[in-house]
């Protein structure tokens, strides 16, 4: 297929049924991306909000599923906060998930270290591991989606538009992230 | 005047699906799909493939995490 050749009139309607069948796929994934950017644009004044919250305040005890209690520091959605617990040495931080499952919540520490900077940065690190397996997954998708309505119908360019977009949006908020955070210490 | 007796209607055992797609993995488990992508990332939960490529949650692997029978 040539991408450089007009979208056949087939694939035109395809691509604004697909729009419209996966616009709150491509909603959603553009609000995780920007929640994202907002961690990574900010990560030295949250990282330091954590700091200076576990050095003050006592904040309220959650013990995750493998019995270790954290207390927490800062929100960083309504699933996932940083928190800290006092070690022999030192102060361990960590980014805790309570996921509110139907048998019962499941509550982990998702990444964890003495450096709370590094922690957010592992936890964003594997943020955008995810919003890439969900982009592939999307496109996947919108692939079978094309195929069963449009049977023997050449949909690459219809799939390859949602890829592009996707794509942008994951690396538009990294392209931002890096330029604002660049000489940034803490 | 004689009443025909109704057939009853021959009861099909529900039937059980072996993979669910991201969305219903997250009905499923009652959360967002993004949790569920989440889940997948961390190795919390494992995933086979469809032809086309599209993710698909094991039902037993569904079942470990919530650890109850969801029948």
């Amino acid at each position: 297929m040539n991408y450089y050749e007009r979208p056949t009139p087939f694939q035109e309607q395809a691509n604004r049924e697909a729009m419209q069948h996966f616009a709150e796929h491509l909603n959603q994934f553009k609000t995780n991306c920007d929640a994202l950017h907002g961690i990574e644009c900010n990560l030295s004044v949250i990282a330091n909000d954590a700091l200076k919250s576990a050095l003050l305040s006592p904040g309220r005890v959650i013990q995750t599923d493998d019995g270790a209690q954290w207390q927490h520091d800062v929100d960083l959605s309504n699933l996932t906060s940083i928190c800290h617990r006092r070690t022999s040495a030192d102060l361990e931080f960590a980014v805790v998930e309570c996921l509110p499952l139907k048998s019962g919540e499941m509550k982990e520490a998702l990444n964890s270290g003495h450096n709370v900077r590094e922690v957010l940065q592992a936890f964003t690190s594997d943020q955008r591991q995810v919003l890439r397996l969900w982009k592939e997954d999307v496109k996947a998708q919108v692939r079978e989606h094309l195929g069963e309505k449009y049977p023997r119908q050449d949909m690459g360019i219809v799939v390859e538009s949602f890829e592009i977009k996707m794509a942008r949006a994951i690396s538009e908020t990294r392209m931002h992230a890096q330029s604002q955070s660049r000489g940034i210490r803490i | 005047m004689e009443t025909i007796p109704k057939n009853e209607e021959p009861t099909t055992p529900p039937v059980e699906r072996l993979a669910y797609s991201v969305q219903e993995a997250a009905d499923m488990l009652g959360v967002h799909y993004f949790s569920v992508y989440r889940l997948i990332q961390r190795g919390k939960l494992k995933t086979c493939h469809a032809l086309r490529g599209k993710i698909l949650v094991p039902r037993t692997e569904l079942l470990k995490l919530l650890e109850t029978d969801l029948r």
